[in-house]
């Protein structure tokens, strides 16, 4: 029961797609590759919901023990469960009257912009380590520093008033050297994720059953 | 400790300063720079300029907040478009960070800018996850994944989405994306269901898609900021009366110039600096 | 143009963006604080996306509402809800049960994606013609002579001896100047967010405060 069982489940549910894609009007597409489609809709919805209950465990404890930083963990909780009850208790978008639901309103005011800064706060990093760590020491980082250079003077409005060929020459480089090298690594990751996929279909490996 | 050794090692804070400065002065005073158009855009924008009205395109909004002021422009201006070429857009979410809310943003946007009408012109279908599983279902029957729209309202109740089925019955699919799920637009959509698709990525993805894009996967790419400000410019060239509505990827273009000139600068100078120090260094020895 | 004085929402935005800035100086207590309330935000949200978005209408409504009709939903349901049986030291191996039917749709998913969706219509890109014209032959000519070599580079099961080596190393070369480009799009997408935010202090929250405060 513990292992057969997965074990079964897994292989069955990962071959369905595959049978149903070279057999696609036959009876096992129509009874169990398209209901297990619109079944792993939801199924996906309550494996994404795991994590939460990870991190309510957590910051619960962090309080309770008074730990370093605990106050930071009860701002974390309380944030949680207004934003989880305006979630679960009213609804998204706009209502008639044009203002917006509790749930859009911290989306738009609250978590969209902690999150657009965060990210931001990345630019003023890539600066200090374009200054500090971007050295031309040999040939590949002489490569490197040409590419980025043609791309950046390329992709701003300033590379054409250099010269007209600057953005040009910069398409040129996306589309061939750039192109060439990225579908070498598309094709090389692919053939290593369709062995494992191969691995995990006839039960070789068995990341579902965990450590146990 | 020589006086270039000194200028290698400067608080990162100065560096931080001056990027902020040079990132604010064009949004103060913007400068108004040309945008140059790239045939990948073109592509996206001559494919949706061929449809007729009454045609329907899908645009998935598969980005966060993180990623609005590169992707939101292009939704801005997609949707700008099919709006004025009367084409039915019928928007859906599969990024979970988010990419509902973006959605619902810019439809209220293009309600404002000019006066589309929600289940009409177009329908917010909203989110749901585990994007290789809606993808595939809606090839099949899109209702069977999204039975309503992001309000609620039952699909076969929207008067935009009748004779909609599934992916057959779009012209194009348009993914804005981060992360992977674009490519799935790519290697699941596309490959399996044989419609059009065209990308909208963040910068950071841009260079990835061109080997789709080379290999007659995606039928065009915007990528990043400038992707999205050609987009702009397309769409102000050909329909002149919405020249007056807010194109803030080709506003931020000007930005871009100047605070690509100073990372430019820093990289130069750095690299000068770090040859003048081995110079001394290997002077003083 | 008329400028509105920002409101509630701009205020509450305008400060989390000055308390995240706050970081490049120094960490402290305000960015720990905008931190805490969106990671506690960032998890609400999904509890409220998934209800709302999914569980709602693809499962509850469904289920409750015509039960004849759409009793199968019982399965991903009653699959959903095991998944958290790993909470419960004693049943945690059942949850493995969802794990694999989840896990293994995916794979299976997964390998039509690579195989028809990556490897096949790639390669195919590659067979391009020589023959038509010089400048198209030299280009399709480095896209051939590129990806072999990147694949080559990329070949670990043999050490890169005798010709393996060059042929790895003009790979790198190719490898470098995509690296290049895509250092030049990640300034431009890292510079594209801080635009996004500065635009929003200058001109959804501080220019109008501005106008409001001296007029003109």
């Amino acid at each position: 029961m513990k292992r057969q069982v997965p074990i079964m489940l897994a292989i069955t549910a990962s071959f369905l797609p595959v049978i149903a894609f070279f057999f696609p009007n036959a009876w096992i597409n129509e009874w169990f590759n398209r209901k297990l489609d619109e079944w792993m809709v939801i199924i996906a919805s309550f494996a994404f919901l795991l994590g939460i209950v990870s991190m309510v465990q957590v910051n619960l404890h962090k309080v309770r023990r008074r730990q370093k930083g605990w106050i930071f963990s009860v701002i974390i909780l309380v944030s949680f469960a207004i934003m989880a009850s305006c979630g679960l208790f009213g609804a998204q978008g706009e209502r008639e009257n044009g203002t917006l639901y509790p749930f859009t309103w911290i989306f738009q005011f609250i978590y969209a912009p902690m999150q657009a800064t965060m990210f931001s706060l990345l630019a003023f990093y890539v600066a200090s380590a374009s200054y500090r760590a971007f050295r031309v020491k040999n040939m590949e980082a002489s490569l490197l520093l040409i590419g980025a250079l043609i791309i950046m003077f390329g992709r701003i409005p300033f590379g054409a008033l250099i010269h007209p060929v600057v953005p040009d020459l910069a398409e040129w480089i996306m589309r061939f050297p750039n192109a060439a090298a990225q579908r070498g690594i598309i094709i090389g990751a692919a053939l290593g994720a369709a062995s494992m996929s191969i691995r995990v279909m006839v039960g070789i490996e068995r990341p579902y059953l965990g450590k146990s | 400790m020589n006086w270039a050794h000194k200028l290698l090692l400067i608080d990162r804070r100065i560096i931080f300063v001056v990027v902020f400065v040079g990132a604010l002065i064009p949004i103060i005073w913007p400068i108004g720079l040309a945008v140059q158009i790239s045939p990948p855009v073109k592509a996206v924008f001559d494919r949706v300029e061929a449809m007729k009205p009454g045609d329907a395109i899908m645009l998935s909004f598969d980005y966060g907040p993180s990623d609005g002021p590169e992707l939101d422009p292009m939704a801005n201006s997609i949707l700008r478009h099919c709006a004025k070429k009367g084409i039915k857009v019928i928007g859906v979410s599969l990024f979970p960070l988010g990419g509902v809310e973006m959605a619902i943003a810019r439809f209220m946007q293009l309600d404002t800018d000019l006066k589309a009408r929600n289940g009409i012109d177009y329908v917010n279908l909203g989110y749901k996850d585990g994007a290789p599983a809606p993808m595939k279902a809606m090839g099949d029957r899109i209702e069977s994944v999204f039975p309503c729209d992001a309000n609620g309202v039952p699909y076969s109740e929207i008067p935009v989405l009748e004779g909609i089925r599934s992916y057959d019955d779009l012209e194009l699919a348009i993914s804005l994306a981060t992360s992977i799920i674009g490519e799935w637009w790519i290697n699941l959509v596309n490959a399996q269901f044989g419609i059009d698709v065209a990308l909208g990525t963040t910068a950071v993805s841009a260079p990835k898609y061109y080997a789709f894009m080379e290999a007659k996967q995606a039928i065009g790419v915007l990528g990043g900021m400038k992707g999205g400000s050609e987009y702009e410019e397309l769409v102000a060239r050909a329909y002149p009366d919405l020249k007056g509505l807010s194109r803030s990827a080709t506003m931020g273009m000007d930005v871009q110039s100047v605070v690509h000139l100073v990372i430019i600068f820093f990289i130069l100078f750095g690299n000068v600096m770090f040859i003048v120090t081995k110079r001394m260094t290997r002077g003083a020895n | 143009m008329e400028l509105q004085l920002p409101g509630i929402g701009e205020w509450v935005a305008a400060f989390l963006t000055l308390c995240a800035f706050s970081f490049l100086y120094k960490d402290n207590i305000l960015y720990r604080f905008a931190e805490s309330v969106f990671v506690g935000v960032s998890f609400g949200y999904y509890i409220g996306l998934a209800k709302i978005n999914t569980l709602e209408p693809n499962l509850f409504r469904p289920l409750f509402g015509n039960f004849g009709e759409q009793w199968s939903l019982i399965v991903p349901f009653l699959l959903g809800v095991i998944l958290y049986l790993r909470y419960i030291p004693k049943l945690a191996w059942v949850s493995n049960w969802s794990l694999a039917v989840y896990i293994g749709y995916y794979i299976g998913v997964n390998l039509l994606q690579r195989l028809q969706g990556e490897i096949l219509p790639q390669a195919k890109g590659t067979m391009l013609p020589l023959n038509v014209g010089l400048w198209p032959t030299l280009c399709n000519l480095v896209v051939i002579i590129g990806v072999v070599t990147v694949l080559i580079y990329f070949f670990f099961s043999s050490p890169h001896k005798g010709v393996l080596k060059p042929t790895a190393r003009i790979g790198i070369y190719f490898l470098m100047i995509s690296f290049g480009a895509s250092f030049g799009y990640t300034v431009m997408g890292r510079v594209s967010l801080l635009i996004g935010r500065l635009t929003f202090l200058v001109n959804d929250w501080a220019r109008p405060l501005v106008h409001g405060a001296f007029g003109g």
